[in-house]
């Protein structure tokens, strides 16, 4: 085996690691501090996707600006899922919210499948997509350089955010008591709705980097729920450096696993759900 | 004084959250017909131990015998079964069912091999017993606070205990219901059945226990009956408190 | 006698299933060939809907159905074409298969709750669906999946028939296959509406912690309900394969399986053996007219009755009739009594 194909997968993997850190950081964001899991939150990543490929081939806008457009897009959009729907299941048991979520999620991913088909797209002819470097026999693409940097960079920013300004520590407050909160007269719907918006705007932001650097099917999102879903477990909730090592392990592991084993490209999905089963049922044999 | 065996026997009990004691080399016994009462101040390890004798929890040291039988290791129904019952402080009546349903599922749940009839029968009593005959076919979810703890309480014994452990039974009710609890507690225990329970309200408990077991901060602190505890310098200080009365101990 | 006053009126369905097709060939001709294969599709999403319905008494909100579905779906299709037997073994063999899967998955997972046991069951899923395309292709068929023989092959005789009958004799066998496995389907949902089974059910589903304190043995419990809904869905993933002609990983464990099961009694009512088939009548009318004008992305339909359930509908259709009917039931009672004090 070709240490330089191991040293190139562990380089892939790292980059790649940045882009799950940022989804899953805007799905801990919903699970803390509102306290639901947004079994929806990869169609945010999708759509994020999809209207940067729109923008690109009907407006030709490129993906740099697009983040422009999509980013309030997406907050727009988040805002508005909250408010209709979310908001009103907020006292409902838990699974009425899972399932609600995961009805957001179907309806999201189909009307995509409707709008853009289910082929996977590709946003072609862009010449940073073709640039890349190579040192000690590994290479790397300047989109994927950039987007694990830009990732990085948002989730430092989001954690930074959420200790020195007044809305996140809001968003601390409100996530570790809510009636506290609300007494102390925290408007507590609204800060409610600033982080799902904000969780939709990460995650679209990231969806904005995939559709550079692979071809999307509106299929993804699921996957991607999944996986952040995955990290955020892994990682414990509220802790910002556990997501970006959980994000680093999964992200490595998908890596070496289509590099090493045979078929592996096919694989390294189900790897990966095999992953979570299993870990879902080793850590609830643990408890009490 | 009462000098038979323990029906309840408590060794060396300790439970461990990570690097957290909640419980710590409790032993205390239980006798039968008693009705045994454990105090202690916030965060004391109350309910944990009761949790640990219910199966909730498994301890992390320690062991618990019913009858002369080790149950530590047990999963809850095998202890219900044994004739370990309790009765929950935040009552979840069953829904969709009726008073006298939820009061079955005890019933014919409880003992193992019970036919219908004779489930229904002991449900029967059960209501009866407890007061609730006026609202046996209720909508569970229709009841009143003390109601919903006269069916904890029959739905518990429905499932024919030898020992029954009540958490916290007088939380939220107005004085004359907790008259109202504090007689049915002597009746239950005047069919035959020891009781241990958790209180924070003091007079209930002067009233109505043999013997009580002080705990803090997850141990042993003093044991004897309302009086002798009472008078306990150690306990009276656990209760004032000290310098640094942490309120964040795990329950 | 209470089972018996149960039993009559699903005797009376099957007897009124056993029929439909004549009914349909009389008065509707021609288009009864369409009318029969939608009909054929509501009786399957009934089935989906009342073995999912099965699972979730017990609180388990599993992601795992199109897992068992798929699975009876390839051990029928496998036997067909490796074993020498009867083609109509292959669809208990799925049922059984599949129970044995169930009861290994729900073993596993009994301690897990709520999303977390959601996630696992659609991990497992996923994972099944990747053995399968990774299973020698001369065995199962890879990515590209194998190819099933039908169930009825009619002898007609082409000169006395038109085509269109030939195709509804073709499909009336699955329609009837379907039906029974209904009407088997229903008892299972009826079993579990029996008093012992529906009071532990529902204990544990409020409150698993309490209902074992009751004396409720929450494992064997849970696994029976994992074992009586994969059995039914197993079976129809069976016949399913044969009605359709092939199996493929992609389509046999898709998800959207699982979504027609879990969105058809949440709209219809859960916990009810009625709720599930009042739910399927209705979408699969809707889905029939979304499948054609939608095409790929039709299950949006579905999503948006979820969505529209679990926001207004909480108790589905039948629950919320019964809720609405009983309140209407007492308060007469109250009125009678005040005017009669």
């Amino acid at each position: 085996m070709d240490p330089s194909l191991i040293l190139q997968a562990i380089v892939s993997g790292v980059l790649a690691s940045g882009l799950y850190a940022l989804v899953s950081v805007g799905l801990a964001l919903a699970i803390g501090v509102i306290g639901i899991v947004n079994f929806a939150h990869g169609e945010f990543f999708m759509i994020g996707a999809f209207l940067t490929y729109t923008l690109f081939v009907v407006f030709g806008i490129d993906p740099v600006l697009a983040v422009l457009f999509v980013a309030p897009a997406l907050f727009l959009l988040g805002a508005v899922l909250y408010r209709s729907t979310i908001q009103h299941v907020l006292s409902a048991p838990e699974l009425n919210q899972m399932l609600l979520t995961f009805g957001i999620g179907i309806v999201l991913q189909n009307l995509a499948l409707l709008i853009w088909g289910g082929d996977p797209v590709s946003i072609a002819g862009i010449e940073y997509r073709s640039v890349g470097y190579r040192f000690a026999g590994i290479s790397v693409g300047l989109v994927s350089l950039v987007s694990f940097a830009v990732s990085l960079a948002l989730v430092i920013g989001l954690n930074l955010a959420l200790t020195r300004t007044r809305l996140g520590r809001a968003m601390r407050a409100v996530a570790q008591n809510r009636t506290g909160a609300a007494l102390v007269g925290l408007e507590v719907n609204r800060v409610y709705l600033v982080a799902f918006a904000l969780s939709a705007l990460l995650a679209g932001i990231g969806g904005v980097m995939i559709a550079v650097i692979q071809s999307p099917t509106p299929t993804i999102g699921l996957a991607f729920t999944l996986k952040a879903f995955s990290i955020t477990v892994l990682a414990g909730l509220g802790n910002i450096r556990g997501i970006l090592a959980a994000s680093l392990v999964v992200a490595l592991s998908e890596s070496l696993v289509a590099t090493l084993v045979p078929n592996g490209g096919t694989l390294s999905n189900a790897v990966f759900f095999a992953i979570i089963f299993l870990a879902l049922v080793w850590r609830s044999r643990r408890t009490v | 004084m009462n000098t038979q065996p323990s029906i309840l026997h408590v060794e060396n009990l300790g439970k461990r959250f990570g690097g957290l004691a909640a419980v710590d080399e409790l032993s205390f016994g239980v006798k039968e017909h008693e009705i045994f009462a454990i105090i202690g101040p916030n965060g004391a390890g109350k309910t944990t131990t009761l949790n640990l004798l219910s199966g909730l929890l498994t301890p992390t040291t320690g062991t618990i015998t019913l009858k002369g039988q080790r149950i530590d290791r047990l999963p809850s129904f095998e202890r219900t079964h044994l004739g370990l019952g309790r009765a929950f402080q935040v009552v979840q009546p069953f829904p969709e069912m009726t008073v006298r349903e939820n009061v079955q599922v005890g019933a014919l749940f409880g003992t193992p091999g019970i036919d219908r009839a004779e489930a229904e029968r002991r449900a029967d009593e059960a209501i009866e017993r407890t007061g609730l005959a006026a609202f046996a076919e209720r909508d569970a979810e229709d009841l009143t606070l003390l109601q919903e703890k006269r069916l904890e309480i029959a739905r518990a014994l429905a499932t024919s205990p030898e020992v029954l452990l009540l958490d916290e039974v007088m939380a939220g009710l107005r004085p004359g219901e907790a008259r109202q609890a504090v007689q049915l507690v002597r009746d239950v225990r005047d069919t035959g059945v020891t009781i241990v329970f958790i209180e924070h309200v003091m007079p209930v408990v002067r009233d109505l226990a043999d013997r009580v077991l002080v705990m803090d901060h997850g141990r042993f602190l003093a044991e004897g009956s309302y009086a002798e505890v009472t008078a306990n310098p150690s306990v009276i200080e656990a209760y004032l408190g000290r310098e640094d009365d942490d309120e964040e101990a795990p329950q | 006698m209470k089972l018996l006053r149960d039993l009559l009126p699903i005797a009376a369905f099957a007897l009124f299933l056993w029929f439909l097709p004549d009914l349909l060939r009389a008065f509707a001709g021609r288009a009864s060939v369409s009318y029969l294969s939608l009909v054929t599709n509501g009786v399957g999403l009934a089935i989906l809907a009342l073995s999912w319905d099965i699972l979730a008494r017990t609180g388990q909100l599993s992601l795992a159905h199109a897992a068992f579905y798929g699975t009876g779906a390839y051990v029928t299709a496998i036997m067909a074409r490796h074993l020498d037997l009867p083609l109509w073994i292959g669809i208990p063999a799925g049922g059984l298969v599949a129970v044995i899967l169930a009861l290994g998955v729900g073993a596993v997972t009994l301690r897990l709750r709520g999303i977390y046991f959601a996630i696992a069951t659609l991990a497992f899923t996923e994972v099944l669906k990747s053995v399968f395309r990774h299973l020698p292709t001369p065995f199962a068929g890879g990515a590209a999946g194998i190819n099933v023989e039908p169930l009825f092959r009619p002898v007609f005789d082409a000169a006395t028939m038109e085509r269109w009958e030939i195709a509804f004799f073709r499909n009336e066998g699955y329609f009837l296959l379907y039906a029974l496995l209904l009407i088997i389907t229903i008892l299972l949902s009826l079993m579990t509406r029996r008093s012992r089974l529906r009071q532990a059910f529902t204990a544990i589903r409020t409150n698993e912690e309490v209902a074992a304190i009751m004396g409720v043995h929450p494992a064997r419990m849970k696994l029976l309900a994992f074992a009586l809904s994969s059995f039914a869905v197993g079976m129809l993933g069976a016949v399913h394969a044969h009605r359709v002609g092939s199996v493929v990983p992609e389509g046999s464990f898709s998800v959207e399986t699982t979504v027609l099961a879990l969105v058809t009694p949440i709209f219809g009512g859960l916990y009810t053996t009625l709720g599930p088939i009042v739910g399927a009548g209705m979408l699969a009318g809707i889905e029939e007219t979304l499948k054609r004008n939608l095409a790929d992305g039709y299950l949006i339909g579905y999503g948006v009755v979820l969505i529209l359930s679990i926001l207004f509908l909480p108790k589905g259709l039948v629950g919320t009739t019964r809720a609405w009917w009983s309140r209407r039931q007492s308060k007469s009672m109250d009125t009678a009594e005040e005017g009669s004090a």
